[in-house]
Parts: C-alpha cells; structure tokens; sequence
C-alpha cells in the first residue's frame, strides 16, 4: 500500500482557501461555504441565486467577489494547474463564476471601482482555436481586468487597432497551431513598426509555443496555463510602459 | 576561436563510415547532421518535445544541457552525454553518435497487402491501351509524307491525332527496325508512346499513398489487376518533422525547404519504383500510369505547390481538381509520357487520401448510411450515404503515435500495445520483450482498464478515495512520479526494458482525452449537422494505420469511438492506397472521386457555435466520476460543516 500516494499534499492537492475573518464582512450567522462549494462544483444556478440574496442583504459587491466567488474559484484554478481537474472541470467552474460576476460587475461598475489595466486578448491570424484564450479572459476578469476578447483569428491590425482606442496595457495572443505561432512574431513586430510597443507589456501562449519561443519573438512573457498567464498579467501590469497619446 | 568547427558523426549500426563535416558554431548538432547528409529524426519538429533526435557525444565538450534535454531524456542519459541534437549547439570540435531510442525500431508500417483488390468484381479499365501496327517507313520523296503520319495511319480507331515530342524524337531508329514492327501506347485515346516491336502485354502501373509518417507504393498489371510488387516505408520527409502541422512549419514562406522536401518525397517514390519493377522484373518504360493519394500538404508538397497558405486558416488549398501530368514534368522513373494522376482534394484537411478510402469504402453509393474514421494525427471522418455524405477533419494530434507522452513510443519492438486487467494488471508488448514504453493503442487499452478497474473516473482523474477497496496488487500501482504527480505504474522497474519503470501520469491522460476527444467530437459533429442517431449508422469503418491495433472495446470504453455493437465497427485496411489502385485500373472510377469531390459537404469544426460544447463534453470517458478533493480536504470540509450546523 503505497501511503505516500494517499496522504500526499503537495502541490496537486490544492486546498480551499478561506478569506481571513469574512465573518467579520458579513451579516451574523451568514455562510459562504454553500456558494464556494457551488462555484467549485460549477453549479451556475446555485451561484446565481446564493449572489442574489447576498445583494438583497446588502453585502457590498467587492465582499461576495472576494469572500463569496473567488474562494470556489482560485481552489479549481489551482486544481487546473495541477492538472488535478481538466478542460471540462474548469469551464463549468467558468460558467458558475460568470453567472455570478454577471450580477456583481454593475454594482461594482457603479462604485467607480476601477479595473487593474486593461487587457486586450484574441487568437492570431490564420488560427480558429477559441478554448484556451476564453478560459484565460474569464480568469482575467477575475482578477480585475478589464479584458477585450477579440475571438480567434485576429488581423495583427486588428490587435493594434483595439489596442490604441482602448488604450491597453497588456496584449496578449495565443496560437495553438504549429503553423501560426509565426504570427505571434508578425503581431509584435507590427506593433513594433507602428510605434506602439513600449506602451503595451505582450503576452503569448498556446500549446506549440514555449519560454524560448516568447523570447525569440519579443514577447514580455509566456503562460504555461491560464493560471500563470494571470499572474505574470498581474505582474506586468505593474512595470513601467510608455503613456498612450 | 575559429568560426567553424568540426564535428565527426559516428556511425552506431556500422551503416556508414565515420562522417566529417565542418560546419559554422551557431549550429545545432541536428543542421549538422543534415549538412553531413545523416539523416536524424525530428519527430516533434526540431522543438524538444520528444526524444527521436537523441544522439551522444563521444568526445569534445559537452554542451550544459538545456531544460528540454533534461525533461525528455531525464537526469541519468543527461549526465552520460546524451542530448537532443534539435536543441544542443556545439563549443568545439565535436564527435556525436546518432542514438535514436530503441522506440524507434520496427516501427509497424501498413503494407500493401493489408488491402488486395478484388479483382474478379472489378471492371478493368484503366484508359491506358496498347496496340501493335507495323509501319513503313515514308518511301516517295516527290509527294512526301512523314515518319509520324505513316504511323498515323496504320492505327485503325485514332481519335488524336497529336504525337508528344518525346516520341517524335524517338521515332526515326524504330520505325526502321524489325520491318516497321511498332507498338502505340495511348491514353484515354491520346498517344503517349511509340517503341519498336510488339509490347502489347507489357502494360504497368503504381498506386501511391505517401502519408504523413508512410509511404506504400504497389505494381500493379494494368491488363489483370494483378498486383507485382509493393514497396513501403517512413516518409523520408519525417527527419523534418513528424506531424503534418511541423511538415507545413518547416517549409512554410521558405522555397528552399519546400524543394527540399519534395526532393525526399520525390526520391523516395522514383526508389520504389525501381525496387517493385526489379522484383517483378519489370523495365520502368512500361509504367504508363501512375495514381498518387495523400492528404492535401503531401499532395502540394510532390507537386512543389506552396504550403504556407494550408497551416492557416481559412486552411484552403491552392488545387482541388484531378491532376494530370507526364512523368517527365515532376520527374518520376516511368515512360517519359507515363500519366501521373494525382486524385482530388476535399478542402485543406480532408485530402485526395480521404477521397481514396471512400472510393475504396464505397460509402458514395451505399444506402445505408455509414461511417468512416481515418484515426490519426491528421485524422478525418467521413458520415453519410448516397443520398448525402459529409466530411470533417478531426486531428487527434500526435499522442496517439506517442508523442507527449512520458513513456510514449510508435508501435515499435518492446512498446505496450495491449493491457489486461483481472485482480491485478499485465501488460502484452509487441514482440514480446520486456517494455520500453507505451504506443497509441496501448495508452487506449490502459485507460479503458484503467476506468474498468475503477483506477479512474469518467474526467481522467486518478482515484484517490477509498483506494483501500482496490485489489492489493491495483493499489501497489498506484504511484508517485518523480515531479510530484500522480502516476498509474504498468509496469516495474525491474520487469521493464528500460531502467526505470513505466506507467501513465495524469499529465498523459489529459494529453489522450484531447486526442481522442477530437476524433469522438467529429463524428458527433457530423451526426449532429445530419440529424442521425447511433442507431441509424448502419457501419463505422476505421481506415488506417492505426485503426488495425486498437481494442473496439476499450476504444468505445473512452469514448474515442460511439457505442455501437461490435459487428458494427469494422477495420478496412489501408483503404486510401486501395481507393488509389482502383482509379489506377479504372477510369471511371477516377472519375468519380472527382464527383465525390463536388458532392460532399466539407464542415468546418471550429467555425460550428455548438463545437466547444461537444469538444468539451467529448473529454469525457465513460464511467463514473469520483470526488475531486482528497480525503483530507473533505473531512476539512465536514468538520466545517458541522461547526456551522452547531
């Protein structure tokens, strides 16, 4: 009997991470447990109706987010990045989650709470992939980004275009075709020669690509998964850019 | 430091001298190879992702290895001076030895003979016919005529009347030789050759299917359907890359790698050719016809047709009609005149090696409706009837041919191909030696008993409650990996054929669920674009190299393949290079891969709104699905519980 297997807790044996004294943020005798569980198990009209009530208590919109949504949901992306739960897993999680960001984004829009940075995302040209990159914006907006998802397929123009109107601070593109990962390397180039590439930190990712190839085609930084894709968004955010005009 | 170094390539089979090459310092081992004209495959396409390019360096420095050395080939072959050749770049003089792994030995090839014609329901007609005249030479010099219109005219039924130069300059020495004795070859009615006597039973041909991993050539008679001789192996073209998509990266926007890769497929082909005619004893002049097959960048890249364009979307090829050329044009080793047919293209992914098996499969003519799976990297899968027939591409990648896979290897000597599994499971290798590592159909059957041992859930995750219900032997299997992760152990270090154990990691799994979940995804696409039920398809055909190995039950177990009955799944061989010899024998039959062509309704996957859906739910293998979190957690979870219930 190999015990080791069992009573293994290491890093693929994520655990719940309970918010410090949410107790103290809601009402007397509230529980969280329920929706966490819910948002974990992707139970999307759970979600929707436990978000709900916790509106009408009069719970301000940042506590369900952190103490209510996240909790559910950082336990599966860890999961995911484990490799302990896959594709499936983590979408219906995904769906859960927007259901309940769905209710909670005007309120907090109303507040004035302003998003991170904004991050403008799509698949390069020529390639028609959508999964990844939309598991990558739902973990974004997560986070607090304000992401542009431009689908698959994206002109490099295109890119630079949203890039300028919104004034974006991170880019990120994903390829996941052998034969396309060149257009990471167009798409950078281009905003090279339109001038706009100190403005913006440039992300890549998709399963042929890697660390080296990030480096050959001049991007900031390369996710393995959609998890560390939003940690190193979250660092990025922070270094110094050139203004947009 | 001088620019260039020199690096000596030694040989470990004794297949060749010892090679020098002086080559500049920036290069990797393998660009050196190349240079040194030794052939080193690059499964994954030069990108460190596998281990077929391994080689060790015998003297010289040793390169620091990089994190891909380290990943594929592990911390012992590392430290013994292996690298992957893709990745190493030298720092001086240098003497290496290809070392390919043993995986890569024997690997199974589908020969010709997985697919003999049925020659005796065929009608024979392959447009290529033979007649003797005898012919004078012109005689009066006041109302002359000329060599080519005495021939002309001692051919009773001649519809053309237009002569190929290469046979003009020919014609002078034979139309005075054996009193004017001469044979007319012609195509469909149009002249492709003269020579000298009576040669009328001397009528050949070849069907080729050049796959992305095989070539298969067959000589064939074209009077009896007879087949002479057959000739095959890997596509020369491998060393580039091993999947279609790192093929089409290679040589995309560069004219240089296109050339160099129809060279080897060029090469390769006109090889064959020589060895089948020799052991047939057969003079290449008399193949007048020629049939190639192949999915649309094999097909573009033997024609010398820009790829770029087929690795991105739309995905659209630069040809789709029926093809012909003279043998000359290309060059291939035939009749100068000789016809070489290249059959139609569907769209990018569904190529003339698709129209090929559903000619073979005569799923275009049936009244039932069918179904029929080309399991591959490149797959497709073809659903319909004669009524109405539609085409997807489904590529499942290339972890079913073990790429990406820790253990994973071709089909070759010493790979696990079958798994059983009663208190405990065993593990049967091809060749039956001790296991080097897993192939495709093995990770498949692994898997399935895997979920029927109850090892595993429906969402690929290793089980990890109530172990203590397994057999004592199942729960000895179950491992740590070296990383850290969960890992199923087939079988023991001390039982393998390699120091170290093997088995299948989490990691694996998720590899096999979006491989198969690909193939699963397409033909319910298809059901779902034609509204048909399981029940409704009458037979599911599995074409290919592949579909030969794989265990119905345990590919029905994954959900790679629907549920049907068994006596409704059946295996049809190599189909495409079958569906290849009847447009050689047949005219007509050529033809109508032409009208399939026009008929059926390629459907894009990815451009579908209810496509992620079924991709997604198509992970799923059948079974049940166990608790995500560990024991641990859910205690955590239920002493919480009961803390709020207080």
């Amino acid at each position: 009997m190999n015990t080791e297997f069992l009573d293994y807790e290491g890093p693929e044996e994520p655990e719940l991470k309970i918010p410090e004294g949410w107790e103290s943020r809601a009402p007397e005798g509230w529980e969280w447990q329920t929706l966490w569980e819910a948002v974990e198990t992707g139970d999307h009209i759970y979600t929707d109706e436990r978000v709900r009530e916790s509106i009408e208590m009069g719970i301000d919109p940042r506590v369900i987010l952190d103490d209510g949504l996240f909790p559910g949901f950082d336990l599966q992306a860890d999961r995911f990045s484990a490799m302990v739960i896959f594709i499936p897993e983590m979408l219906i999680t995904a769906r859960a989650m927007k259901a309940g960001l769905a209710l909670i984004r005007p309120l907090l829009a109303a507040q004035a709470e302003k998003p991170i940075g904004t991050f403008v995302i799509g698949t390069v040209l020529g390639d028609m992939h959508d999964i990844g990159q939309s598991i990558v914006t739902i973990m974004l907006e997560n986070a607090g980004f304000n992401v542009i998802n431009l689908g698959t397929d994206v002109h490099p123009d295109k890119f630079i275009e949203t890039a300028l109107n919104e004034k974006a601070d991170l880019v990120g593109f994903s390829a996941l075709l052998s034969t396309t990962v060149y257009y990471q390397k167009v798409t950078i180039e281009e905003f090279q020669n339109a001038g706009h590439r100190e403005k913006v930190k440039i992300l890549i990712g998709g399963a042929p690509t890697s660390p080296e190839w990030a480096e050959e085609c001049g991007a900031d930084g390369w996710g393995k998964d959609a998890v560390e894709a939003v940690k190193l968004a979250l660092r990025l955010v922070e270094t110094s850019r050139e203004a947009w005009a | 430091m001088s620019d260039r170094i020199s690096v000596t390539f030694v040989s470990t089979s004794g297949q060749h001298a010892d090679k020098v090459v002086q080559v500049p310092r920036d290069l990797t081992i393998l660009d050196a190879a190349r240079y040194a004209g030794i052939n080193i495959e690059a499964t994954c396409g030069v990108r460190g992702r596998c281990r077929s390019c391994r080689v060790k360096i015998l003297k010289g420095a040793i390169p620091p290895p990089s994190v891909q050395d380290t990943v594929q080939l592990g911390h012992d072959e590392v430290l013994e001076g292996f690298r992957l050749s893709c990745q190493t770049r030298m720092l001086d003089d240098t003497t290496v030895a290809p070392m390919p792994p043993k995986a890569e030995e024997g690997h199974k090839i589908l020969e010709a003979h997985d697919s003999m014609l049925d020659t005796d329901e065929f009608h024979l007609d392959s447009g290529i016919t033979k007649i003797s005249v005898t012919a004078k030479a012109p005689v009066e010099e006041h109302h002359q005529t000329s060599d080519v219109e005495e021939i002309l005219s001692t051919i009773p039924d001649l519809a053309h009347h237009k002569v190929p130069v290469q046979c003009m300059r020919k014609i002078p020495p034979i139309l005075r030789k054996e009193n004017g004795k001469l044979t007319v070859t012609r195509f469909n009615g149009r002249i492709i050759d003269v020579e000298a006597g009576d040669t009328t039973d001397k009528l050949y041909g070849f069907a080729f299917d050049i796959g992305t991993t095989s070539l298969v050539g067959t000589l064939l008679d074209l009077r009896t359907g007879e087949q002479l001789a057959t000739a095959g192996g890997v596509n020369a073209q491998a060393v580039y890359g091993g999947d279609l998509m790192s093929r089409i990266a290679y040589a995309q926007f560069d004219e240089k790698k296109l050339t160099t890769l129809r060279a080897k497929v060029i090469n390769q082909v006109n090889q064959y050719i020589r060895e089948c005619c020799e052991e047939a004893g057969v003079d290449c002049e008399h193949v007048y016809k020629i049939v190639i097959v192949g999915n649309s960048c094999m097909h573009h890249i033997f024609l010398g047709i820009d790829v770029s364009y087929l690795g991105l979307a739309p995905y659209a090829p630069v040809v789709r009609e029926n093809l012909v050329f003279p043998a000359t044009d290309l060059p291939l080793k035939a009749a100068p005149n000789a016809q070489v047919c290249m059959l139609p293209i569907i769209a990018g992914f569904v190529g003339a090696d698709t129209v090929a098996c559903i000619l073979a499969t005569r799923i275009h003519e049936s009244a039932e409706i069918r179904t029929l799976v080309d399991i591959g990297t490149n797959g497709e899968v073809v659903m319909g009837s004669r009524d109405r027939l539609t085409a997807c591409s489904a590529p499942a990648g290339p972890a079913l041919e073990g790429a990406q896979i820790r253990d994973g290897m071709r089909g070759a000597i010493g790979a696990i191909e079958k798994v059983e599994v009663n208190d405990d499971f065993s593990c049967l290798t091809i060749g039956d030696v001790p296991a080097i590592g897993i192939c495709g159909s093995g990770l498949i059957d692994a898997a399935a008993k895997m979920i029927d041992a109850s090892v595993m859930d429906r969402n690929g995750n290793f089980r990890k409650h109530d172990v203590e219900q397994l057999s004592p032997a199942v729960q000895e299997r179950l491992v740590l990996s070296e990383n850290g992760s969960r890992e199923f152990m087939l079988v023991r270090e001390e039982d393998s054929g390699k120091s170290r154990r093997i088995g299948i990691t989490q990691g694996d799994v998720r590899q096999l669920q979006l491989a198969k979940s690909a193939i699963y995804s397409g033909i319910r696409m298809l059901q779902s674009v034609m509204n048909i039920s399981d029940d409704e398809i009458q037979l599911l055909m599995l074409c290919g190299g592949f579909g030969n190995y794989i265990n119905i039950q345990s590919a029905k177990t994954i959900r790679l393949l629907p549920d049907l009955e068994n006596e409704r799944i059946a295996y049809v061989g190599n189909a495409a290079l079958l569906g290849a010899q009847m447009a050689l024998l047949s005219e007509s039959e050529r033809n109508n891969a032409y009208e399939i062509t026009q008929n059926i309704e390629h459907v894009a996957l990815a451009a579908r709104p209810d496509f992620q859906d079924i991709f997604v739910d198509s992970m799923a293998f059948k079974g049940a699905s166990f608790p995500v979190s560990s024991k641990s957690n859910r205690q955590r979870r239920q002493r919480r519980r009961e803390r709020q219930l207080v």
